[in-house]
């Protein structure tokens, strides 16, 4: 086991200038220097090794793709230093780019116009992959996802969900030490979700690959990794595995139930029902809201008794999300 | 050096070119549409000198350099600095760097499938019926070899001012204004709009300086000179490959330095 990613003490500052508002402002603005120094990413340290899946989380804004852009090279840190797989990847951001893929969820690498075979077939004259190698892993690609209807279709042409499961093949297509995947799942539906996930898991079990992965969607790192990193304001909050951070989010979710009738009134009557149960109701104008620990109690005996004196008109079950993860973080400190 | 990489980008625009085959067929119209208007303003400039032959060239002379100027300008155009505005500025400049080669070489290479297809869908088939129609005015001997080499350099010359335009981007995050003032500059003092020809004196003298004439008028003075001097040649040529190391060398260093400045938008 080596280390592939090594961060020290690095941070990140981006000038900013000052913007002042309305027209006159705007003017002034032309000719301003009043710039402000903004400290996207704050001494950051830690290591990776080879094989892991990390999960990066933060909230918008926090310094996660800033990171992300560091380790690939394509922003130089303010201070401090970056290794990735034994090269400074500022530097050598072309030798660098041979052994990385990358997926931003928001932008696809492929090309547009062409089937994906095509941007296939450029990629592995671009990254000069030997045909054995590449034949190997399209064969890899077609025991793992449906890919046969997918090659011949023009990029342009697919669904947002078709279009992220290709650009990820595109990513490991030149079997990379470490793949940066950043919100890979973001505007998915549950079940194309489930099959990125499935396709990630599987090729970093088969082909050892590194990978980090940043999301907003706790259902991502809970089906992934094995030890998260969270940053906030560009400060390191947590490095650990994620069994530690179950102490935080734990088995937790919202069971929400819209009954028949006054929700005060139920509410207050469910508190008693549940009483044995050990889990705590809230409500508000809409919802009984039931916070249920899943490793004590089962959400279907919570449903059973509340089914049994009510009709249940509308419900829900809801993950923790990474923001209330990082909230609790705040509030109970790290253990 | 493994040229296949690169060959395998030129592949992929070919492909991607002939995916729009729509826009292909307006290029041509909207190409032939420029040549006419080309054709009677300068039928009128000429009517109303009195004289035939205008700064020593005859009007059949001008229409035969400016349609190809025009054809060439058609297939080296290649709207580089929009595509790095562009993808500054929606931030997917992030995945060109990330590519395992430089991003020059990676644009560049992007866009030479385009050279390939333009050079086939406008520039030979003006070129073949300027030569037609002419019969016989554009000499066909060792001159097309030198106007071949000349092309070359002149590509590379007007990628590397491209370039450096497009990083001015990194500064600015945004590029129309700037691009359209390049694109005046380059086809007003190469001669691509004027022959050089007709430019007063002063003027002359100044473009003579600068590197913009090797792009459109080295070229095509070497394509019609039919009984190329051999100095005549070799000066052209140098004077277009002093530039081309010059230019090379001052937009990657540009490059370099502007890159450490880049804040990458999104996310």
């Amino acid at each position: 086991m080596s280390n592939i990613i090594e961060i020290k003490n690095v941070t990140k500052e981006f000038k900013v200038l000052n913007r002042r508002e309305g027209l006159k402002g705007s003017l002034k603005d032309l000719f301003s220097r009043d710039y402000k120094t903004v400290r996207a990413v704050d001494n950051i340290s830690m290591t990776i090794v080879q094989g892991e899946i990390v999960g990066y989380l933060g909230p918008n804004g926090a310094g996660k793709s800033t990171t992300i852009k560091m380790m690939t090279g394509v922003l130089e840190p303010t201070s401090g230093q970056i290794t990735v797989n034994g090269n400074l990847p500022y530097k050598d951001r072309t030798r660098n780019a041979q052994e990385i893929g990358v997926v931003f969820g928001q932008r696809s690498q492929l090309w547009w116009a062409l089937p994906l075979i095509e941007s296939f077939k450029l990629l592995k004259d671009i990254y000069q992959i030997p045909d054995e190698e590449y034949s190997s892993m399209i064969k890899l690609y077609k025991s793992l996802v449906d890919i046969e209807p997918l090659l011949h279709k023009p990029v342009r042409q697919m669904s947002l969900g078709q279009r992220t499961l290709s650009d990820i093949l595109a990513a490991f297509l030149h079997n990379p030490k470490i793949v940066f995947l950043d919100e890979p799942t973001i505007g998915l539906d549950v079940s194309m979700k489930s099959k990125i996930r499935t396709l990630i898991h599987a090729l970093n079990k088969e082909k050892n690959t590194t990978v980090i992965l940043t999301t907003h969607d706790m259902g991502d790192v809970d089906a992934l990794c094995q030890r998260i990193v969270i940053i906030d304001k560009g400060k390191m909050l947590y490095d650990n595995d994620i069994e530690h951070l179950k102490g935080f989010f734990g088995s937790y979710r919202t069971l929400k139930i819209r009954p028949d009738g006054d929700i005060k009134v139920h509410s207050a009557a469910l508190e008693n029902e549940l009483d044995g149960l050990s889990v705590s109701v809230t409500s508000d104008d809409e919802w009984v809201s039931i916070l249920v620990n899943e490793d004590k109690t089962k959400v279907m005996d919570v449903l059973n008794v509340i089914q049994r004196s009510r009709a249940i008109r509308d419900m829900k079950l809801e993950e923790i999300s990474t923001e209330e993860v990082i909230r609790k973080i705040y509030e109970e400190g790290v253990k | 050096m493994n040229l296949k990489k690169y060959f395998a980008l030129t592949r992929a625009g070919i492909l991607e070119s002939f995916q729009f085959r729509l826009a292909m067929l307006v290029m041509v119209a909207g190409n032939l549409l420029y040549l006419i208007v080309v054709y009677f303003l300068w039928k009128a400039i000429y009517a109303s000198s009195g004289t035939d032959v205008v700064n020593g060239m005859t009007f059949s002379d001008t229409l035969i350099y400016l349609v190809l100027a025009t054809a060439l300008f058609n297939f080296m155009e290649m709207y580089t600095v929009w595509e790095i505005g562009r993808n500054i500025q929606s931030g997917k400049i992030v995945l060109d760097l990330l590519k395992p080669m430089p991003l020059r070489s990676f644009l560049f290479w992007s866009y030479s499938g385009t050279f390939v297809t333009q050079f086939f869908a406008t520039f030979l088939p003006t070129f073949i019926i300027v030569c037609i129609v002419t019969g016989g005015a554009v000499p066909l001997g060792i001159n097309l070899l030198y106007f071949v080499i000349s092309v070359i350099m002149a590509v590379i010359i007007n990628y590397s001012i491209d370039f450096m335009t497009g990083t001015i981007c990194i500064y600015t995050e945004s590029i129309w204004g700037i691009n359209i003032m390049k694109q005046v500059i380059v086809l007003l003092l190469s001669g691509a709009t004027i022959p050089i020809a007709f430019f007063p004196e002063p003027l002359k003298k100044a473009v003579s300086y600068m590197p913009f004439q090797s792009i459109y008028n080295t070229p095509l003075s070497l394509l019609l000179d039919g009984s190329p001097k051999a100095e005549t040649v070799l000066s052209a040529l140098g004077v277009q490959a002093f530039w081309c190391i010059v230019l090379l060398i001052l937009s990657n260093l540009f490059w370099k330095i502007s890159l450490r400045k880049i804040t990458v938008n999104g996310g």
